[in-house]
């Protein structure tokens, strides 16, 4: 078996005569999370049709769980299952139907076995209730669930998900993060895009960002973070006692700086790396505080995207 | 070596088990959608089959006649709900996919390509198959209480089967092909009714082949069989004059030539769907692929007009003379065809095929974008040059000859006039063949230089502007006042759908055109005739140069 899920070599897409993805190297192993970050017209779509052999681009090599998907498309896609953004289904076909036919397509045997499989991946997703129900009749969020539900049909050994949060309340979110979790728990390796960090800063092992179809860093969030020259993330702590106190221990601290109070709760700025973050939150309890919570409020990677998408409007 | 299991997928051919059309039998075939469905057509198909019966059955016709009389107005029905309804669903259903974007999931589905057409192509108007098959049974009942000879009725079911599946392919690729699922609707409804009202009409000008794209061959050969027996002896006299199914030397049964010139064209349906499933950006047919299918429709054209021009089966004077001039005077044995029959026929021929010619140059042609596209990878794989079949290759010498191509079949159609004993008095001029090879190489290259160099949206504006809207300013002029009618001409020959018709007018005689008309039409084709060769000289040298900008840019890659 190929060592990587998923290989792409000097990836290149062209619309005319925009570029939308301009010479991307990446290499994501098996069972990983990978997430792909970048603001809107980044390259993210573009790449994952390419990935899915939705569109032929402009030139380069990629290989999905060891098949070119150029010479072998159609092994490539029994082995991978693509959630598009603002995932469509079908107006005429139910629940279980819309099911049944993808089920069918990738011949997971008879009528029953289909409908055991169908049943299985309806109660995952939490619309097995719902499986006589029209397609056209559910709401954003389970429309997004019963695509994710497609998606697991086949058992695919690679997942590519276009913006799959999104439209999401932060309890379908969260169900969708421990979905997947689990789907890479068990080898699968999940390929998801989004154009909100946070979303996949808590699920992905590693990460890719991409701006005008350029890929500007990748690797594990440190990795990326120090790739891209920002350690600072803005943080804050909920006393119980005087938050005065947490000031004055913060006083002197490396890194720190513009400290604020509001209330109870204490706003600085904070610049490390995860060990620093991590040492200064241990000490900070450690150091007899009474301290109620401890929160990032806007990491470094917001900032990016921010700083990114900034600097796409003023050119 | 990789170790995932592949599952074969599903084979083409076994097509009840194809996932698609099960998905569309499981959509459309819902009891509630069905049921009224159903109800309405046999409600329908019943209420004539029940008129046509009683009304003839207080006839004297006898019982056997009597049962014939609901066939024909059950096969209008049958017609309608499959070469109706089921082209316009099997458009609009496969562009329905494209809009909600379903068609996506489809694509990814690992499927054979082969397998995706046949499902969609069976599965999209699988309720009209069915509706239709509710029909049948009064049509059995008909045949046999009609005692209609078994033979001839399936000769005829046969072909409009073929037919419907020729037309759902066309649907089909409609549906494809635009991204609007109500433009593909229309589209399709009005290549059905312009595949099967106006274009057979040209079969009545020396396109006799043009006529095997509908049912109407089988019908005119069979349908007396379906009509009570005094009407039978009447429609089988008049059935004698209508010319027989000739290919060059060979005698065919209508519905076998029919069967074949359907079946070759839906076979081309068929393959560009195919190439569509396999890669969707790429153009529906390659250059060998349209070229040779240019080739086919000019072998067709000729091989079915040739062998009718001196037995005179084929002039459409004569035809009508010798169908309603006999049973004014039965004695008269010897009818000719008019004189400027000829100047009609090689008009229309030579437009027809510029029609043809367009339509595949616009099918291979690429816009800068695929040049673009197919540069760089040629650049990344070391190449200097493209290579000579793909899509982004220019199709410059494809359009060439195919005009090559059409040059000869249209002058072989043009001296086969002349030189028959029909028309001693015509002779070509010796320019003709040129000039025929400048009327279909400029009409081509034309469009093919414009869709290559400034695109397809560019094109349509240039069609719009140099295309219809002088026919229009020309033919709104020359009806106002006859002094305008000149002026109209001259208009009218901007349009290069004009210079065949014009051209024809200059290689014959202008016998029978008004006066005016007979001195503008030379002139401005000769004088139009210059400039396009100009513009097109133009164009040519402006396409290369924009080729030769997207190559040199490409390298930098």
């Amino acid at each position: 078996m190929s060592e990587a899920a998923i290989e792409i070599k000097d990836l290149r897409v062209d619309y005319g005569d925009f570029v939308a993805v301009q010479d991307i190297s990446l290499s994501i192993p098996y069972g990983q999370v990978f997430g792909l970050v970048g603001p809107n017209g980044a390259g993210k779509t573009s790449t994952f049709k390419v990935l899915t052999t939705l569109m032929e681009p402009t030139y380069g090599e990629v290989t999905v769980a060891g098949f070119d998907i150029f010479e072998s498309a159609e092994e490539a896609r029994q082995v991978m299952a693509y959630m598009p953004d603002l995932a469509p289904v079908p107006s005429d076909l139910k629940l279980w139907e819309f099911l049944d036919f993808h089920a069918d397509t990738h011949r997971l045997g008879g009528r029953s076995a289909r409908r055991e499989r169908v049943e299985e991946c309806l109660r995952t997703v939490n619309l097995f209730e719902k499986r006589n129900a029209w397609c056209k009749e559910l709401s954003r969020g389970q429309t997004q669930r019963l695509v994710l539900a497609k998606t697991l049909l086949h058992r695919p050994k690679v997942l590519i998900l276009d913006e799959p949060a999104s439209g999401l309340d932060p309890l379908s979110r969260r169900e969708m993060r421990f979905a997947l979790q689990g789907l890479a728990n068990e080898g699968a390796t999940i390929v998801v895009s989004s154009h909100i960090l946070s979303e996949l800063a808590e699920m992905c092992s590693s990460l890719c960002v991409m701006n005008q179809g350029r890929l500007l860093a990748s690797g594990s969030a440190e990795e990326v973070r120090r790739e891209l020259g920002r350690t600072e993330r803005h943080l804050g702590v909920v006393t119980f006692g005087d938050p005065h106190e947490v000031v004055s221990w913060l006083g002197d601290r490396p890194g720190v700086s513009e400290v604020k109070v509001d209330g109870c709760k204490v706003g600085f700025q904070f610049q490390g790396e995860d060990v620093a973050h991590e040492k200064l939150l241990m000490e900070l309890v450690n150091a007899g505080l009474r301290i109620r919570s401890f929160e990032e409020e806007s990491s470094s990677f917001e900032d990016i995207l921010v700083r990114v998408a900034e600097g796409n409007r003023a050119e | 070596m990789n170790k995932v299991m592949r599952k074969k997928p599903h084979p083409a051919w076994m097509l009840w088990a194809n996932p698609i059309l099960k998905r569309y039998a499981r959509s459309r075939l819902r009891p509630t959608g069905l049921g009224v469905a159903l109800l309405m057509t046999i409600l329908v198909a019943g209420f004539f089959f029940f008129l046509m019966r009683e009304g003839f059955g207080r006839s004297a016709l006898s019982a056997s006649d009597v049962a014939r009389a609901p066939l024909i107005p059950l096969l209008i029905i049958q017609g309608l709900i499959l070469f109706g309804l089921g082209t316009g669903q099997a458009s609009a259903g496969i562009s329905m996919e494209a809009d909600e974007g379903v068609i996506d999931y489809q694509r990814l589905a690992p499927m054979t390509p082969m397998a995706k057409v046949l499902g969609y192509l069976f599965g999209l108007p699988i309720r009209e198959w069915i509706l239709f098959f509710s029909t049948l049974p009064f049509t059995a009942f008909s045949v046999w209480k009609g005692e209609v000879p078994l033979a001839g009725i399936l000769q005829l079911y046969a072909v409009f089967v073929m037919g419907a599946l020729l037309y759902h392919l066309t649907g089909v690729l409609a549906g494809s092909v635009m991204k609007n699922r109500r433009w593909a609707f229309l589209t399709s409804t009005g290549l059905v009714i312009l595949l099967y009202l106006v274009i057979p009409q040209a079969a009545k000008f020396g396109l006799v082949y043009l006529k095997y794209v509908t049912i109407y061959p089988v019908f005119y050969e069979v349908y007396p069989q379906l009509l009570a027996r005094p009407l039978e002896e009447l429609a089988a006299g008049y059935q004698e004059v209508i010319p027989p199914a000739r290919f060059f030397g060979l005698n065919f049964p209508q519905y076998v030539f029919t069967l074949i010139s359907q079946g070759v064209l839906s076979l081309a349906m068929v393959m560009m769907l195919w190439r569509r499933w396999k890669k969707v950006d790429c153009h529906l047919l390659g250059k060998v692929g349209a070229t040779g299918l240019f080739g086919w429709l000019q072998l067709m054209l000729l091989g079915n007009a040739l062998p009718l021009m001196e037995s005179g089966d084929l002039f459409p004077t004569r035809e009508f003379s010798r169908r309603f001039g006999r049973l004014i005077n039965p004695n008269k044995t010897s009818w000719s065809p008019e004189s400027w029959e000829p100047t009609i026929m090689i008009g229309l021929y030579g437009a027809v095929t510029l029609g043809f010619l367009w339509w595949l140059t616009f099918v291979i042609s690429a816009e800068s974008n695929g040049q673009v596209r197919g540069w760089r990878r040629a650049r990344k794989f070391g190449n200097s040059k493209l290579p000579v079949l793909s899509d982004a290759a220019t199709s410059v010498p494809w359009t060439l000859v195919m005009a090559g191509m059409g040059t000869i079949g249209w002058f072989i159609f043009a001296d086969s006039l002349a030189t028959s004993h029909w028309f001693p008095a015509l002779s070509l001029l010796a320019v003709t063949p040129g000039a025929m090879f400048l009327i279909l190489a400029c009409g081509g290259l034309g469009l093919n230089a414009l869709l290559e160099w400034i695109g397809r949206k560019g094109t349509g504006i240039v069609v719009i502007l140099a295309g219809i809207l002088p026919i229009m300013l020309g033919v709104i002029f020359a009806v106002s006042r006859d002094e305008l009618i000149a002026p109209g001409v001259w208009l009218a020959g901007i349009c290069p759908l004009s210079w065949p018709i014009y051209g024809s007018g200059v290689f014959f005689s202008q016998e029978g055109m008004p006066r005016d008309v007979a001195r503008a039409v030379p002139n401005a084709y000769w004088f139009w005739q210059g400039v396009a060769v100009l513009a097109v000289i133009w164009l040519v040298t402006k396409l290369r140069e924009s080729r030769k900008r997207i190559s040199e840019l490409s390298k930098e890659f």
